[in-house]
């Protein structure tokens, strides 16, 4: 845990000390986590995770064809809102779905003695897989973003503006996703498959309140309540961040700052939350 | 498994023509939920909810227009029981309130059924939307046809003052108080309202009321020359025939003698009134 902690740190000092010792176990602690991160994603590609993209492009191309006749003239904002929040349901299933079962099955199948038999530390273990399924979900946002493009080319029958201005949305849904799966990892650090899918997607319900937590907060006079709403809060990750479907579907972009808050908000989020799963699984005993 | 699914098709198909009617009362019923509750309710799908609440609410109209003994104009529904639509609209609006489609529906459709409602969406559109000048050319809309041409000519003032507003919305507030109940004011607005509207069923309407104030201003002409034709022969004139130099000297469309509304459609002569009137069958709305 610590080491995986400061990990990034001690690989910096070693690049730049010429620490040749220090750079050589951090390039091999790097290599682990990848081949571990790539064996996560070719498992979620075998699981044919992906497929969910067939039905995606069909429910977008059967969307593209009829809404015309149902929406008056609103082809455009429409494909925009079903496509988008399509992408953020499909994603949310894969995070949750996937996700707790990124550790657990490899515990169920006895495969994680074969792992910790070899030299991989547990935190190596729990970055490894997160950054699999994180790439999975890139993929799979990335190739869904194209689909709403090209649908909006299809639609506007040329030239569109919002073909590009969708993308930020795209990867704040990204972010979005990379937090559930996080937090799906960290329930499933500690808890049974079906109780952390239920948990993680309290939390991704929760997340979307937060500005509801936030009122509660500042209008309850009693002090504990008070305390118990803005903590929870700020634990719970704020969803409404990365809710930028609405506008993106009337041509709204999210400026530098959100979108720059947005991401490094995510990135800390995960690196604790990812902190937290090691913490919990590096104390496990699988006896 | 041929023979299953072709049972319960042929069984759904049953119990479709056999399901006793739903009481028009329950169909009626209020929507359960408010647009603040589904706001909440509805996660970041908020938009995509919205455009469920319109294509909703353009087939429960589309529905009743079905449904209604005699063709009706788009603009005067008020004989349809359509309690559901300002509910609708107003719902759509919440979820979205950068989704203009409704609101110009709730200027052009609802005043018919509910005045107030149509006024009250459409403030609350210009309160959410303030750089949207085109609110309140629908807000003036609402009060010129309510023939209250103070009110529109301040809504248009209104628009006139947001940046980007088009000159002709200058112009029109000038000419409201002068000529607001004139024909010629008339096809300037649903000139306008054809010019923008993105539901080709506003445009539609738009197209019929222009053809409408065309067909009066024809009407107004043929009186006039059958009442040249009654003074000097004493009489009404008993077919199209005999008055047919006055109508080719006037430059009215004619097809075989008899002069054709702007939908193509002759006119009738009413011999025993000295009158003309739209065939029934015409394009050209009668009210």
């Amino acid at each position: 845990m610590r080491s995986l902690n400061l990990s990034g740190f001690a690989f910096l000092f070693a690049l730049l000390t010429d620490h040749h010792h220090a750079l050589y176990i951090h390039f091999n602690m790097l290599g682990r986590v990848l081949a571990i991160a790539g064996n996560a994603f070719r498992e979620a590609v075998r699981d044919r995770v992906l497929y969910n993209l067939v039905l995606f492009v069909l429910l977008l191309t059967a969307a593209a064809i009829f809404i015309g006749e149902l929406s008056g003239g609103q082809e455009r904002k429409i494909i925009v809102d079903f496509g988008l929040s399509a992408m953020l349901l499909f994603g949310v299933f894969i995070a949750i779905f996937v996700g707790i079962g990124l550790v657990y099955k490899e515990i169920e199948r006895r495969t994680v003695y074969a792992i910790f038999s070899k030299p991989v530390g547990r935190g190596e273990f729990i970055v490894g897989k997160y950054l699999g399924l994180s790439l999975t979900l890139l993929v799979n946002v990335v190739l869904m973003g194209a689909g709403v493009s090209l649908a909006l080319l299809y639609v506007s029958r040329g030239a569109d503006p919002l073909v590009w201005t969708i993308w930020p949305a795209v990867f704040l849904i990204y972010f979005e996703l990379v937090i559930l799966t996080a937090v799906a990892l960290l329930f499933s650090s500690f808890s049974s498959p079906a109780l952390s899918a239920l948990l993680t997607f309290f939390v991704f319900i929760i997340g979307h309140f937060s500005s509801d937590l936030k009122g509660l907060a500042t209008s309850l006079g009693s002090t504990a309540p008070r305390f118990f709403f803005t903590v929870t809060y700020y634990l719970l990750p704020n969803f409404a961040n990365y809710s930028f479907v609405t506008p993106a579907a009337h041509g709204h972009v999210p400026g530098v700052q959100h979108l720059a808050g947005s991401i490094l908000y995510a990135l800390l989020y995960v690196t604790v939350i990812l902190a937290a799963t090691i913490l919990i699984f590096s104390r496990r005993n699988f006896k | 498994m041929v023979l299953g699914l072709t049972g319960f098709v042929a069984i759904a198909r049953w119990l479709d023509t056999h399901r006793p009617k739903i009481d028009t009362e329950i169909q009626q019923e209020s929507l359960y939920l408010t647009g603040n509750a589904l706001r909440r309710l509805s996660l970041s799908f908020n938009g995509l909810v919205a455009d469920w609440y319109w294509m909703r609410s353009l087939q429960y109209v589309g529905g009743k227009i079905l449904n209604a003994p005699a063709h009706v104009q788009l603009d005067d529904l008020g004989q349809l029981d359509l309690k559901l639509l300002a509910p609708m609209l107003d719902v759509a609006t919440t979820l979205d309130p950068e989704f203009m489609e409704p609101y110009q529906y709730a200027a052009v459709v609802l005043p018919a059924i509910d005045e107030e409602e149509a006024i009250r969406i459409t403030k609350k559109g210009i309160a959410a939307n303030p750089a949207q000048w085109r609110l309140h050319q629908h807000l003036g809309y609402i009060y010129w046809q309510r023939g209250d041409y103070a009110a529109a000519g301040d809504a248009y003032s209104q628009g006139a003052k947001i940046p980007g507003a088009p000159p002709w919305i200058e112009a029109m507030k000038a000419r409201m108080a002068a000529e607001g109940g004139s024909r010629n004011f008339a096809r300037e607005i649903y000139t306008r309202m054809y010019e923008q509207a993105g539901d080709s069923k506003i445009k539609e309407t738009a197209r019929l009321r222009l053809l409408q104030l065309d067909s009066m201003d024809q009407r107004d002409v043929i009186r006039k020359l059958v009442a040249i034709y009654q003074t000097r022969v004493g009489r009404c004139p008993a077919s199209w025939r005999e008055i047919e130099p006055l109508l080719r000297a006037a430059r009215l469309p004619l097809v075989g003698g008899r002069p054709i509304d702007p939908a193509g459609t002759p006119y009738l002569l009413l011999t025993d009134k000295c009158d003309v009137d739209l065939d029934p069958v015409s394009e050209v709305p009668y009210k």
